[in-house]
């Protein structure tokens, strides 16, 4: 003689999920199968009841209401939130393949312009020198790369997918490279050009 | 900016018409960035299956409209901590479990009005060539069956809607639960069985 069903076994019986072996048990015991016969109907019965459909009025006004109530809250905002999605590792690869996007697309323009020579990162507008840094290194002249970096550039970070990017909280439009590169400081411009340089001489090594 | 996806129409030759679909995790995205009218949108998707959920907890339109709403706007103030772990779908109906189990408790619900329950028959006569006594005689049942319902203690009450209207597995009712897969079916068994009873009660009755 086997053990009754357990109330698990009763549900899994009633939803045909019940291992075979265990269910022919309610074949065979009056009670098991009694109480299996009253879920099962108790189940039919409940299932058989729809939820009335409302006004087609109704959901616009649901809407509305929602609306209206949302309105007076803060904005939701998430600001530098990352893990939008499955898998927060994503937004950050995407992070990342855009930093070496640009990062290349500058390396690119750098050896389009220099030949491939190690010359310092220095850009020349209308034949005028570039100013000089305090420091005595030379500032980069955006105008002159302007044109040529964002083309490359475009090119460069094409492969980034935008949803991954804009997971990754970046917002870009074109406009913002350009603006970014006229917005450096002199020392900022400098230090890029000595990570550029440095990553030159890595790479030709 | 949100990602777009097109369809081709084939209503005119050589005419596309381009349909701005964006999925809900980047209406999420959209939304966190400031614009509001993402939130709109999520509304607009999701508030039937949400009105629905909160209509088998209440069993009467106006609780279910009311419960719907704080379901949204709970969702709103919440939408930071919106993971995207589950789907949205998914993360909604735990705000939807938790507005209804904390704000109906074990109250019994409304009756549902007569003119509601008028508009429902004549929906199904209109649509199944149900006869008049039959649509009412379905009504009554259909009512019999939602008054007993909101009388089962809250868990089971959740348990037994989650499971049969909204056909979620036991497991992630479990999940939203917070309670083990075997403490699920338990009450899943004993919301049925007193359903039974409950029901055998009210039939007594008339």
């Amino acid at each position: 003689m086997t053990t009754h069903l357990s109330e698990s076994e009763f549900v899994d019986l009633a939803e045909d999920a019940l291992d075979p072996r265990r269910a022919a048990h309610a074949e065979t015991c009056a009670a098991c199968r009694d109480q299996a016969d009253t879920l099962r109907a108790a189940l039919r019965g409940t299932a058989a009841v729809d939820v009335p459909e409302p006004s087609p009025l109704f959901w616009a006004y649901l809407s509305a209401r929602v609306h209206e109530e949302v309105a007076g809250e803060p904005v939701a905002a998430g600001a530098g939130r990352l893990w939008t999605g499955t898998g927060g590792l994503v937004p950050l690869a995407a992070a990342a393949a855009m930093v070496v996007a640009v990062f290349s697309g500058v390396l690119l323009v750098r050896a389009v312009r220099g030949g491939g020579n190690a010359v310092p990162l220095v850009a020349e507008h209308a034949g005028a020198p570039a100013p000089a840094t305090p420091d005595g290194s030379s500032e980069v002249a955006p105008d002159a790369v302007n044109a040529e970096v964002w083309a490359v550039l475009t090119a460069a970070a094409s492969g980034v997918k935008f949803e991954d990017a804009h997971a990754a909280g970046m917002h870009v439009h074109p406009g913002t490279l350009d603006h970014a590169v006229q917005d450096l400081t002199a020392a900022e411009r400098t230090e890029l050009g000595r990570l550029l340089q440095s990553e030159l001489k890595r790479s030709s090594n | 900016m949100l990602t777009t996806r097109a369809w081709s129409c084939s209503a005119e030759p050589g005419y596309k018409v381009t349909v701005t679909n964006p999925t809900d995790a980047e209406l999420v995205a959209s939304c966190l960035a400031g614009t509001r009218e993402s939130f709109d949108t999520l509304v607009e998707r999701h508030q039937r299956h949400v009105y629905q959920l909160c209509y088998r907890f209440v069993g009467n339109h106006e609780d279910a409209s009311d419960l719907a709403q704080d379901v949204f706007i709970r969702a709103y103030r919440g939408l930071r901590t919106f993971k995207g772990q589950a789907s949205l779908g998914t993360w909604l109906y735990r705000i939807g479990v938790n507005v209804c189990l904390n704000k109906v408790g074990a109250k019994t619900p409304k009756p549902q009005s007569l003119d509601l329950l008028l508009a429902a028959s004549d929906q199904r006569i209109a649509s199944q060539a149900e006869s008049a006594p039959d649509a009412l005689l379905r009504g009554e049942r259909a009512e019999r069956v939602r008054a007993a319902i909101a009388r089962l203690p809250k868990k089971q009450r959740a348990t037994l809607i989650l499971r049969v209207y909204h056909e979620l597995p036991h497991e992630e009712i479990a999940g939203l639960l917070g309670s083990s897969v075997g403490a699920v079916k338990a009450n899943f068994f004993h919301a049925l069985n007193n359903l039974k009873k409950l029901m055998g009660e009210a039939g007594s009755d008339r």
